[in-house]
Parts: C-alpha cells; sequence; structure tokens
C-alpha cells in the first residue's frame, strides 16, 4: 500500500494551481479522465493524454515522478489481466496505458486534495452511515499503522519474526492483529464517548458540495482536453 | 486474492457498471437490515474495523506475494449487513488511495462484501463442537473459495468481447481468451493464501473470543453475552 502519511502531507501542505482548485473541479477532471480510458481504443492518444498529464503535473508542482511510480503498480495488474488474453503489443500497450493514465490522475487528486475534503463532497451524495465511516476509517489508519509498526519493530526485537518460516510469522501476526484490533476497539469506545459528550448526533462530516471557480479551469479544462484527444483521434 | 487489482478501463462498460447496480442494490438491503440499531454507537467500530481491513491488506506473506483481507474476521465481528458497509468502505478508500481502479468499485465491494456476508453464515452454521479456531478457519477458507470461483466468473464474463482491446486494422489474434489458464494460477496459488487467511483469521477470533468474546455477538455496543450467555459460548 503507498504510504500514506506522505500523501497526506502533500495534499495538506502544497499550494499550487491544483492545490487551489475545488474538490468538484477535481473529481470531473479524474471523471473526464476514466471516461477518457474507458472509451479508448488506440494507444496512441492515451499515451498523448497521460503525456498532458505529467505536463501539468510538473507545472503545477506535484510529485510528478512519485505519481508515475503509484500509477505503475497499476500497470503490474493490467498486465496480468493482459496475460489471460493471447494479445499481441497492441493489446499489451493499450491495456497498460488504460491502467496507467487514470491512475495517475487519481494520484494527482490524492496529492493535492485533502482526504476530509474528498469525503465532505462525497458525504453530500452518500448514505450518513457511509460517509461517516469513511471519515472514521481515515482517522483511524493512521494510529492503527503506527501501531501496526511499534508491533513490527517489537516483533523483530524479540525474535518473533522468522523469514520463510511462514507457519510461525503466520501466528505471530495473527496475535499481533488480535492485540491491534482490540486495542483499537476500545480506542474507538473511548472515540464515541468523546464524540458523544462534544455533542455527537450522528452527523459528523461536513457536507460541501462547491462551485466551479477561477482557480478551476485547469483541472477541468485538463480532463476535457484528454477526453477530447481520445474521442478525436479515432 | 479475491479482490480484483485490475485498473480503470479494462473491464466492459456494462460490467463495471452492473457491479455499481448490484452494489447499490446490496448496500440498500444492508442499511434497511441496520435501519432499526443506532448508528451513533456503530460508527466507530465500524471505522475500526474498516481501517483494520486497511492495514492487514498492507501486510504481505513475503514468499506468496500474498495480502491478507480479513474480511470474514470483519464479517464474523460486525455481522453481514455491516461487514458489507465496511467492504464499501474499504473499496472505496482503496481506489482514493490509488491501490485498484474507480470502476471496479462495485465489483471488488461485491467479492469482499460476499467473503464478509457468508464467513459469518459459515461461522454461525458450522457446528459448536468445533473450537472457534476451526470454525473461523474453516469458514474463512470456504468463503474464500467460493469467492474465488465469482472472482474466475467475472473475469470469465468480462472476456466476451475480447475484440475490444485489439488492432482494429487486423491484429485480430489479440483476446483470445485463456480463462482455464486464469482460473488455474488463481485457485492454484489461492489455496495457499486461503490456507494462510484461514489460519490467521482462526487465531486472531480465538484471540477476541479469549480476551473480548463480547465482540462475537455481533449486536453491537449491547451487553449480549450477559443479557443472553448463549451468543458468547464459543
Amino acid at each position: 500500500m503507498i504510504d500514506v502519511a506522505r500523501v497526506d502531507f502533500w495534499a495538506a501542505n502544497g499550494s499550487g494551481p491544483f492545490h487551489r482548485a475545488s474538490v468538484l473541479s477535481k473529481l470531473l477532471f479524474l471523471a473526464f479522465v476514466v471516461a477518457a480510458a474507458v472509451s479508448a481504443r488506440n494507444p496512441y492518444p492515451l499515451a498523448v493524454g497521460t503525456g498532458m498529464l505529467i505536463v501539468l503535473a510538473v507545472l503545477a508542482g506535484l510529485p510528478w515522478a512519485v505519481i508515475g511510480v503509484l500509477s505503475l503498480y497499476s500497470a503490474v495488474f493490467a498486465l496480468f489481466y493482459a496475460v489471460s488474453l493471447r494479445g499481441d503489443g497492441w493489446t499489451y500497450a493499450l491495456l497498460l496505458l488504460k491502467a496507467v493514465t487514470p491512475a495517475y490522475a487519481v494520484g494527482m487528486v490524492i496529492v493535492s486534495t485533502p482526504y476530509p475534503k474528498i469525503f465532505s463532497f462525497l458525504s453530500a451524495f452518500l448514505p450518513e452511515i457511509l460517509a461517516a465511516g469513511l471519515f472514521m476509517t481515515y482517522r483511524t489508519l493512521f494510529l492503527l499503522l503506527d501501531m501496526m509498526d511499534n508491533f513490527g519493530t517489537a516483533i523483530r526485537l524479540r525474535g518473533g519474526f522468522s523469514p520463510g518460516n511462514i507457519v510461525k510469522n503466520s501466528a505471530n501476526i495473527a496475535k499481533g492483529i488480535g492485540a491491534l484490533l482490540v486495542r483499537a476497539v476500545e480506542r474507538s469506545s473511548r472515540l464515541y464517548a468523546v464524540m458523544v459528550v462534544r455533542g455527537y448526533n450522528g452527523k459528523m462530516a461536513e457536507t460541501t458540495i462547491g462551485t466551479i471557480g477561477l482557480n478551476d479551469w485547469l483541472p477541468v479544462g485538463t480532463g476535457i482536453a484528454v477526453l477530447a484527444t481520445i474521442i478525436l483521434w479515432r | 486474492m479475491t479482490h480484483m487489482h485490475i485498473p480503470d478501463g479494462i473491464l466492459p462498460v456494462w460490467l463495471w457498471v452492473s457491479g455499481f447496480l448490484i452494489m447499490a442494490c446490496l448496500l440498500a438491503v444492508s442499511l434497511y437490515r441496520l435501519r432499526g440499531m443506532d448508528m451513533k454507537k456503530k460508527i466507530p467500530l465500524l471505522g475500526v474495523l474498516s481501517a483494520v481491513m486497511l492495514v492487514a491488506m498492507s501486510l504481505e506473506i513475503i514468499p506468496i506475494a500474498y495480502h491478507l483481507n480479513l474480511s470474514v474476521a470483519t464479517g464474523i465481528l460486525l455481522g453481514p449487513s455491516l461487514g458489507f458497509v465496511a467492504a464499501v468502505i474499504v473499496n472505496l478508500m482503496l481506489a482514493f488511495l490509488g491501490h485498484g481502479g474507480i470502476t471496479v468499485i462495485g465489483l471488488n465491494t461485491i467479492l469482499l462484501g460476499t467473503e464478509a456476508m457468508l464467513g459469518h453464515t459459515f461461522f454461525y452454521l458450522l457446528t459448536k463442537r468445533l473450537s472457534t479456531y476451526w470454525r473461523a478457519s474453516l469458514s474463512t477458507v470456504l468463503a474464500l473459495l467460493l469467492v474465488s470461483l465469482l472472482l474466475i466468473a467475472i473475469v470469465g464474463i468480462s472476456h466476451v468481447d475480447p475484440q475490444a482491446y485489439s488492432h482494429e486494422h487486423g491484429h485480430d489474434a489479440a483476446g483470445t481468451s485463456s480463462l482455464a489458464n486464469f482460473a488455474i494460477v488463481v485457485l492454484s496459488l489461492g489455496v495457499i493464501g486461503w490456507i494462510i487467511e484461514g489460519a490467521i483469521t482462526g487465531a486472531v477470533i480465538r484471540f477476541i473470543s479469549q480476551v473480548r468474546p463480547d465482540l462475537l455477538a455481533h449486536t453491537l455496543h449491547k451487553d449480549t453475552c450477559r443479557t443472553d450467555p448463549s451468543r458468547c459460548d464459543l
């Protein structure tokens, strides 16, 4: 899994044009790029579209190389799928670009938008339990990752990790997850009590849809340009 | 192993749209079944268990490149309806972490949610003559086996239009599906993963039954063990 804390840092600390754009415009950008990937039947325009995204990431001061590495993660799985089709080089190129292009767009969105803002937007459309559950999951994830790091260090220091010994490692991981889960449930109960004391009434996420403004032309325009390239270059 | 790491733009549109529709129907049924419960009290626990699933997915069993899901453990602890809601949250989070496509959220939620629902059902159907460990382990292996078959079926269905990825000017060798090979790879590698996941889930549930047996009575936040001791008689 990607380093959530690092992504969160980039999202919260940038000040480039992509960071200033609204969540609505960035999700529209994502929708256009996904639509482009879905409708593509030719790898060349898709490669041009990916190039546009990389140029935009560079101009917007986003960590374009890291996003590229993250998007290659999806290429690995696309390759597995491509192998299950007995295709030629054209097929492989098309499938890989279909995977990499939207993954790159997702990367651009997540390194420039704090997750709470995304959840806040989504909560306007999702059932309350889902919106609040997303926020709680995000909040708890960092706590759990820290606890898991400590557990990993402890298990190595105490000789609980044996490379190649799956049985022993699995048993120790299971105990760690069990302890982690019990501690996490206790923390959640405390968190719930604190939330109730502070007036929690079942609605926790601020619901903001937002509007398209001057800062939004860059993501929306780029998304439209990528989609137009795919549609016009058949 | 039993959720698809297939990125956006690869599966046919009708398939992932159907995935979203089926997910919406199952989510609606789950939310309907949860309507009588105190949502405010469940949201923290839902968040914790969703986060635990995400953390578990970051733990890779290195020799076979298998990552845990803990979906069955979540189903056993949360119940089928809330387990499905957790699957929705986990897949939304994964998509926004760049770990899987946005268009496959629906299909992946069906797979992960089915694991949680089947795991819970098997756990409570299996004879109580078995120990907690074996009930949880067998439930996990059975649920993962059935969901792997569902995964193979989905990939098989996705191959109905293999020419979609081929060159329009005659590279017609593309797309001859090799579903049998895919099934062999998934089932042969998967069985090792199911056994490991079963062993770990069994150990986690046994650990929880020893230290917090009330968590296994999935009527959440009620002192079920005290009011109905048979529910905790594991």
